[in-house]
Order: C-alpha cells, then structure tokens, then sequence
C-alpha cells in the first residue's frame, strides 16, 4: 500500500512540520487585501490612542486653562479650546478611550447573550427556539436606533435617581452611570441580531456532514457543538461581530450627540460635536471644524471596521486556496 | 464521409494566483461527418476544457487559447469574429452539458427558450417556432408535449429536463452535437431512457456526436472512437472496440482494470492506478503519467512521448507501449 | 461467498424498520401536513463478517436506512438489533459507547472532515471520546491508522483541504477505523471520486475487511460496484427492499422487474456485449416518496403490472433459498 506515498516523489519530501492553521492563513489573506489592511491599521490606532490615552495627551480631558478660552490652534494647544478653556486634542483623544469602552463592552453584551441564545435556538430548535426567535423579531419591530434612543432616554432618568437617593450620588455625579446607561442600551438592542445571525450559523453547520460525522463517531453533544459547530459558525460570526462594531461607536456618537449619552466633562466624540455645534455656529465659524473632527473620526472608524470585515469575510472561505 | 471538424494543436490555459494552469496541451483530433467520438477521461484532464475551447467558451480571462486551430468545415473557428462564431454555436455545433438544473432558465417557459434559438437561427415566426417546439420536444420522448411547452423549468424532473437541454440543443439541426457529461447527474435507469434517445436521434438525424465521459461503461455502446486524455494530453485514440480489447497505453489499461463490471462471473481484485494525476501548474517535462505508470523507464522521465500511430487508426503516446501488449499477453 | 456467510452469525437485524421525516407547516405553531416516507417496512439482518450492499437510485432511501441503522437518525417505527441489543431504544451515553463497534464511512470526502481540525486531532477524536489513547499514544495509533490506510504518517499535522479527494477518502475512512469497530456503513463511499481512484478505495475496503474482520453494509448507486464488493445484495426501491439475496444469484436470475430494469440499464465497458445486450427501458421516473403509489410501489413504471398490484402491496418473502422478494408475479 505504497499509494499516495508517491505523491512526493516530485513534490517535496513530506516532513512533520506544522502546516499554518487556518486562523494563520485567513489573517494573512486579510492582510493581503489594501484596504482591509489600512482598516486593520486604523482600528488598531483606534484601541492603541484608547488605551494609552493618558500618556497621548497633551492635558488631562477636563483641565481647564482659563487664560486662553476659545482660543484657535496654537503651539500650546494644537487644536484650540473650548469655551471652558479645555483642550480640544486631548478632549478628542480622550473621546477614542470612551468610544472604545463602550464598543467592547456593548460587543461583551452582545456576545454574552447572542451567541449562546443563538447556539441554543439552532442546535436545540423547538419552544426555545421560539421563544428566543420572537423575541428577537419584537426588538426588531422597532427601528434599531430609534430604540435605542429610547431606552437610552427613558432609562438614564431612573438609574441616575435611583443612584442618588441610594447614597450613590457620587457616583451619579461622576458621569460612570451614563456609560451604563448607554451599554446597556446599546446592548438591549445589539445581541437580537448577532442571535439571529449565530442561529443562522449553527443551522447551517449542523447539517455539514462532519457534524453527523463527530456524532457518528460518538463525540458528546457538548464536545459537538465546541469542536465542531461553533469553530466553524464563527467565522461569518467574527464578521459580523466586525462590522457591528463601527456601528456600535457611530450608535454611541449619536447619543452622546443628543445629549442622552455620555455628558460632558467627560468626553465623547458625539457630545464635543454636540457643544462646539451649539456654542460657535455663528459667531465663531473657526470652531466649525470642531464639529467635523469627530464626525470624519466616526465616520474613519465606521469604515474601517466595515473593510476589515468586509476583507475578513472574503479570506473566512475555506475552500480558498493561497 | 468527409471530416467536420479538425482541431490542430489545441493549447488552452488558466492563469491564476497560483500560476498558469496547463489545461490543454497541444490537442489534435478529428470528428468525420455522422461520427461519435468518445472523449474520455478524470476530473481535470481537459475534456471539458478542450471541446469549449472549440465553441470559445473559455472565460477569458482567466482562461486563453494560447494557440492551435480549430477547422469547421474548413473555417478557422478561432480567428473568425464574435458575429460569426454566434451563428455557429446553437445552430450548426450544438451543446448539452452536465447540469441541466442550472442550464436552463428557471424563469422562462420551455416554450420560449427553445423558441429562442429557432427565432434567432433560423429566423422562424412566434407561431411556427412554436410548432415546431412541440415537434422536438415529441422526438426526445416527452409525453404529451403540447401540454407541457409553456411549464418552467422546475416543474420537469431531472431526466426530463436533460430531455430538453437536447431538443434545444437539437433546434436547428446542427450537425454536430457536443454532449458534456450529459449523464452524469441521472440515475440509471434514466441514463438509460437518455442513451435510447440519443442513439435514436443519431440514427435518424445522422449529426456527428463529441460525447465526453468519464464512464468508459456509457461510452463503449455509444461511441465510433474514443480519444483518451490525461493532463491536458491526447494519451490514445483508436476505434471503440480497438480502445477496449486492444488497449496500448498503461493508463488505458489502467482505467479499464479500475472499474468492477456487472457481469464479472468471480469476485476478481481490481487493479487500480496508483497515485494522483500531476499538478497542471507544475507539469512535469516528461510523460505526464510518468509518477503512475508501470512501464515506465528512465527516457519517459525527460522525454514526453508523441502521439504515433501504432496499427490502423491506432495512435497511443507511449514510449512502451509494445511492454503494455507484452504484460496483457502474460495476464 | 454464500457459504461463508452461513455460520458466522448474525450481527446485526433489521425489523420492520421505518424513518418518516415530517413536513411541517406555519412559523409559530407548526403542525405536521405530511411525511416524507423515506424508509417504509425494511426487514434484513448482516451476518458477521459479509458485506450486504444496499443499492437503489437516488431518492429510494438507502442513505436514509444507513444514518438509521446507526442511530443518527432515531427510526419512527421497528426495531435495529446489534449484536442483539436493540439501538433504538438505547439513549444518551448509552448509545454514545455503542457508536464504538459501529462506525460510517461517507459519501462527501470534501464535507464530511471538519477543516479546521488537523488530521491528527480527526482521526484522533474517536481515541480521545472513547478514552482509548490519549497524548503520545494517541498519537503513535494515529500515525498507525495513517499509515493502513496508506497514507503519509508524516501528514498528521496537516489540514483537510491540503489533500486530494481520494486521500481525504482514506483519512474518513482511517476516522472510522479508529475505535477498532465491527460494523461499518459505507455510504457511497466512491460515488465522489475519479475512476483511477475509486478503484483504490474499493481495494482498501477489501484489504481492512479481511485485516480487521469488519462487517459492512454497503451503499451505493451503482450496481457493478455493489455487485463487485458485496456478497449479498438488497435492491431498494421508494423506501422498500423489494428483492435480495447473493451476489451470483443477483446477477444470473433476478426475480423482481425493478432489478431486472435495473440490470439491463448499466451499461458494461465492453462494446462488443453492448452491441448485442437488450435493453428494457423503464419509462417515466420515480413517483415522490410523500404520495407513494398504492398497492406496489413500483407499478407505475412496471412491465408486468397486474390489476392486483394497484391494490396489495407485496409482502417481502422467501421465493427460493435466501432469495427473497415483494412482488405479485413472481
């Protein structure tokens, strides 16, 4: 049974070598794609400017120097101030840390419930699936970010009053409970769609003949699902987790924007648009930019994620070739 | 009778990301007038690649005929333009391929897809495409096929629907009907409902045949000639019944003792080839069947063997071939 | 081979075997509109040792009696004994340490490996479930099993999609080796690949029979292959065996009009018989397995059909030693 042995005999000897995972061979494809490439870099800056924010920054988010109000760009303060004397690049740097804490703690959400109630309605079918799918659909009846708005609004009121009259009025005052708020508003909305998307998923990978072929073999049904389905569910998964993101920080942009968010001292893109736009419209037009900044940032981030996944989602294909 | 078609060093290639892919490699062959030439062969071996390369349906790019000519009735398919190559395809070289889910139009009657090409070809009115419709669909064996002209696609069964890829395929009497796996999807005792049809069709319609395969059982009771290929190479042409009781090159051979017959009287091992076809990116310099082959010896490792004739109507591309005749002799 | 098969025993036995797949209507409350009667009433039992094929077009439910035997599909009626343990009442983990004497080869070599697991980590998985071989062990069995199967036991670390059709054939098959089992469903375990390779395949199957002693029921479409590696043979037809019995008899005295349509359809590689052989064409195709026809379901295309046939269904029966059959002129 010497066989497919001679395979090698032109080709190059067989050794034990490893070859690149799968994983290995979709980053590399990714990367290999330009634009998803300057994607990947952009995120990347995204989370780097998040996390190293405080050494970034020229000042601290809320530092107010009083002798130069609305002041233009200068030496000392790159991008100008604000009508309080704050810097508006350590404000915009600032902004980045926000955005990317609520980004992943909104996808934590959505992960946290998503994928397990999606896994479960595909895998297991009958009552629960129901019950999770309509579930799912009356979210939906709503305009995403319209409810989301909603929520936002009529939440934040009672969670703030709650915190003061239980003796958390410091915190209430600190700003930390509007993250809360608008996690968990974004939250309440996102994982709907990633549950639909994942029981989609587990559907489709459940009736692939490895799947029946583990069963056959006797492979428990934990051990079924962690193996065989979800590795192979989660790549069109991490797309969509990909692309959700960019619309997670435009999401938080918007509430912010509209006062329901995060409030100022502490920074967030929407709410530096939103207070430059109110204050300077007419008469300060220098300080217009202030409101494009963040704006072209959201917009940079929005679209970055959206090539990545895009690019990411190309390269997830198994059956391609290098 | 006269010859139809000759094609002369037919080379088509793919040109990918992982290199050119060598599909074709210098192909020569010839189909005489009411001639059924079998074109055998496995996955990837050009047989597909080479009769569409004959109707310019190469994609291209990626695909590109780097060279050859392909004579119609003594006209250069090749170097003809795209107005005349159309009159041609569907009206006097016909095709009918492996699918015929998804080579037909799932949104468009019967009716009109066949009418489409008798409007376009022979310039015919509404009414009379119409009639004559009916007419072939009657002739390929579809029961009560004036009711039936105006159904969808989906609404005829497999068997039925490779029924009428052929009466589209036979509209405009072509006079020569390339059939691309036409079998291979259907069950056997629809494929025999199909062979039937065809042999029929072939007897009153007198059209030359090119009938790609890879099941030598379909081709044996169907076919004049066969050519065999492998890698992109013509590896033997002979007669039909030449090709199985006189089969000359190892990989012939090879294919014949591959297969279990029904009428085996004792339960025999089969003799399989070893191995795996080459990689048509990287061809090697030698005989393409060079990793698989019994016979081989050092002079097939550098050399590719011509395809020579070796008796009547006989050619094989073999150095060794008189070992082949020695070894079946000792069997 | 008729005669090895007598005293060996038998291993496993099929009663009265159905598999009904619903179809359902609505979104919220789903009720049931109909069934696809996939398997209808099969009765047959494997000897210890044989190969029975089990061939029929596409449609007819031989797949579906396969992942049924084994459990992979639960049977909506009858009962499936191994080794006298009937499976289908088995459950759970029960039937989980089951799964190691009877394992399934598949049709699809491109589907039925996971491609993000190594070869390793896929022929290992049935060691490690069935807490066979673990870590160094494990790995040395596997390198075994690769190389039985005839491939490269250097190639444990690589990835499905690196291998050809015929190879990921053997890695399946190298999967379901692995436990040691007794009992294999091949299902259409060549119908994906090239001829030169099939034939390789074939000749595997052989070889780890007699090696490893294995029982197998065979499934496929094509007739010279289940005649060619079987020793007995049952011919389904719209979810009922409507004959079996041995390879030879099979082939020189068919009983049932299907098997004889079916015979006279597969063309032999040889243009001198074909020139002579006849043909008897069946017409018209097969009826859907939700609306059977009534009485023999195969008398709608049948050459032979009485009135009776409309009416009765045959009863499956003895007509001559271990030659049985359903039909009403025989």
């Amino acid at each position: 049974m010497t066989t497919t042995i001679s395979l090698a005999t032109r080709t190059s000897a067989p050794t034990l070598k490893r070859s690149p995972s799968p994983w290995m061979r979709i980053a590399l494809r990714t990367l290999r794609n330009i634009p998803a490439l300057i994607g990947f870099l952009l995120i990347v800056a995204f989370f780097f400017t998040a996390l190293f924010a405080n050494f970034l920054a020229p000042y601290s988010y809320d530092k107010q120097d009083l002798d130069n109000i609305e002041k233009p760009p200068s030496a000392q303060h790159w991008l100008g101030t604000d009508s309080l004397g704050r810097d508006m690049l350590s404000r915009l740097i600032y902004g980045a840390r926000s955005s990317a804490f609520v980004v992943l703690l909104v996808t934590v959400v959505n992960l946290a419930l998503g994928i397990p109630l999606g896994a479960a309605a595909g895998y297991f079918g009958g009552w629960l699936e129901n019950l999770i799918m309509r579930t799912t659909e009356i979210l939906f009846a709503f305009p995403g970010l319209l409810f989301t708005f909603l929520i936002a609004a009529t939440i934040r009121p009672a969670v703030l009053d709650w915190a003061r009259s239980n003796g958390f009025a410091d915190l209430a005052r600190s700003g930390y409970l509007d993250y809360a708020v608008v996690i968990i508003a974004l939250g309440f909305v996102g994982w709907a769609g990633l549950a639909r998307f994942v029981r989609g998923q587990v559907l489709t990978v459940k009736e692939r003949e490895y799947v029946i072929g583990a069963r056959s073999i006797g492979v428990p049904t934990w051990r079924v699902i962690g193996r065989h389905i979800l590795p192979n569910a989660l790549a069109p998964i991490i797309v969509a987790l990909s692309m959700g993101m960019g619309f997670i920080a435009l999401s938080e942009g918007y509430l912010s924007y509209l006062g329901i968010g995060l409030q100022p001292p502490n920074p967030s893109w929407g709410n530096i648009a939103a207070e430059n736009f109110g204050r300077y419209w007419r008469t300060f037009p220098q300080f217009l930019w202030l409101v494009f900044i963040p704006g072209l940032i959201l917009t940079l981030i929005v679209l970055a994620f959206a090539f990545f996944g895009d690019a990411l989602n190309e390269a997830l294909d198994p059956e391609l070739v290098d | 009778m006269g010859t139809l078609l000759e094609v002369k060093d037919l080379r088509t290639e793919f040109h990918t990301q992982d290199g050119v892919v060598h599909a074709v490699n210098g192909v020569t062959f010839a189909v005489d007038e009411g001639e059924t030439l079998g074109l055998v062969g496995e996955s990837g071996c050009g047989k597909s690649v080479s009769v569409l390369s004959v109707m310019r349906l190469i994609p291209q790019p990626p695909g590109k005929i780097a060279g050859g000519q392909v004579l119609f009735q003594g006209r250069d398919l090749l170097t003809v333009d795209d107005e005349e190559i159309r009159s041609v395809r569907g009206n006097k070289i016909a095709m009918v391929f492996q699918d015929p889910m998804t080579s037909l139009n799932p949104v468009l009657t019967i009716d009109t897809q066949i009418g489409e090409s008798l409007e376009l070809h022979l310039g015919m009115t509404k009414e009379q495409a119409r009639k004559r419709s009916v007419e072939l669909l009657k002739m390929v064996g579809i029961p009560e096929a004036e009711g039936r002209i105006e159904d969808y696609p989906h609404q005829f069964s497999g068997g039925m629907r490779q029924r009428v890829m052929i009466a589209m395929a036979l509209s405009c009497t072509p006079q020569l009907l390339i059939a691309d796996e036409p079998t291979t999807a259907l069950d056997v005792t629809i494929l025999a409902q199909i062979i039937d049809i065809v042999k029929r069709l072939k007897r009153e319609l007198g059209m030359a045949i090119i009938w790609i395969t890879h099941d030598l059982g379909v081709i044996a009771g169907l076919a004049d000639r066969i050519n065999v290929m492998y890698a992109g190479f013509i590896i033997e042409t002979a007669p039909v019944k030449e090709i199985f009781g006189n089969p000359l090159h190892p990989y012939t051979l090879g294919l014949l003792g591959s297969i279990p017959r029904l009428d085996e009287t004792r339960k025999e091992k089969l003799t399989p080839i070893e191995g795996l076809p080459p990689d048509l990116v990287t061809m090697p310099t030698g005989c393409p069947f060079y990793d698989r082959c019994r016979f081989r010896t050092e002079k097939c490792l550098h050399e590719n063997p011509p395809l020579e004739v070796s008796a009547v109507r006989h050619s094989v591309a073999c150095w060794n071939w008189q070992d082949v005749v020695k070894a079946r002799g000792r069997a | 081979m008729a005669t090895t098969m007598t005293h060996n025993g038998t291993l496993v036995e099929v009663r009265g075997l159905k598999k009904y797949f619903p179809i359902t209507q609505g979104i919220i409350i789903q009720r049931k509109v109909d069934d696809v009667k996939a398997v209808d009433g099969l009765d047959f039992s494997i000897q210890r040792g044989e190969t029975l094929g089990l061939v029929g077009e596409s449609g007819c439910g031989k797949s579906t009696t396969g992942r049924t035997i084994l459990q992979l599909y639960r049977p909506t009626e009858g009962e499936v004994f191994f080794e006298g343990k009937d499976l289908a009442r088995l459950k759970g983990e029960e039937l989980r340490r089951m799964r190691r004497h009877m394992q399934m080869i598949f049709q699809d070599p491109y589907a039925s490996l996971n491609p993000r697991m190594t070869v390793g980590d896929i022929i290992g998985e049935p060691l490690e479930v069935h807490n066979i071989a673990k870590g160094k062990e494990k790995k040395e069995q596997v390198q075994e099993l690769l190389q039985v199967v005839g491939l490269n036991p250097y190639f444990v670390n690589r990835y499905p999609h690196e291998f050809s059709g015929g190879q990921r054939q053997r890695i399946g098959i190298a999967r379901a080796l692995a436990v040691r089992p007794d009992f294999i469903v091949c299902d259409e375990p060549i119908s994906a690949l090239d001829v030169s390779i099939q034939a390789q395949i074939i000749n595997l199957l052989e070889e780890l029979q007699e090696k490893f002693h294995l029982t197998y029921l065979f499934i496929a479409h094509d007739l010279s292959v289940v005649r060619h590696i079987s020793d007995r043979i049952a011919v389904m037809y719209l979810g009922k065996i409507v004959e079996l019995t041995d390879r030879t008899a099979l082939y020189q005295n068919p009983l049932h009009p299907y098997t004889k349509a079916l015979l006279s359809a597969i063309p032999i590689p040889d243009p001198i018989i074909e020139e002579k052989r006849e043909r008897i064409i069946l017409t018209g195709d097969v009826p859907s397995p939700v609306h059977p026809p009534s009485g023999c379901r195969f008398h709608t295309r049948c050459p032979l059909a009485i009135d009776i046939c409309k009416r009765v269904d045959p009863e499956f029966r003895e007509v001559g030693a271990q030659h049985w059959v359903a039909c009403h002129v025989v």
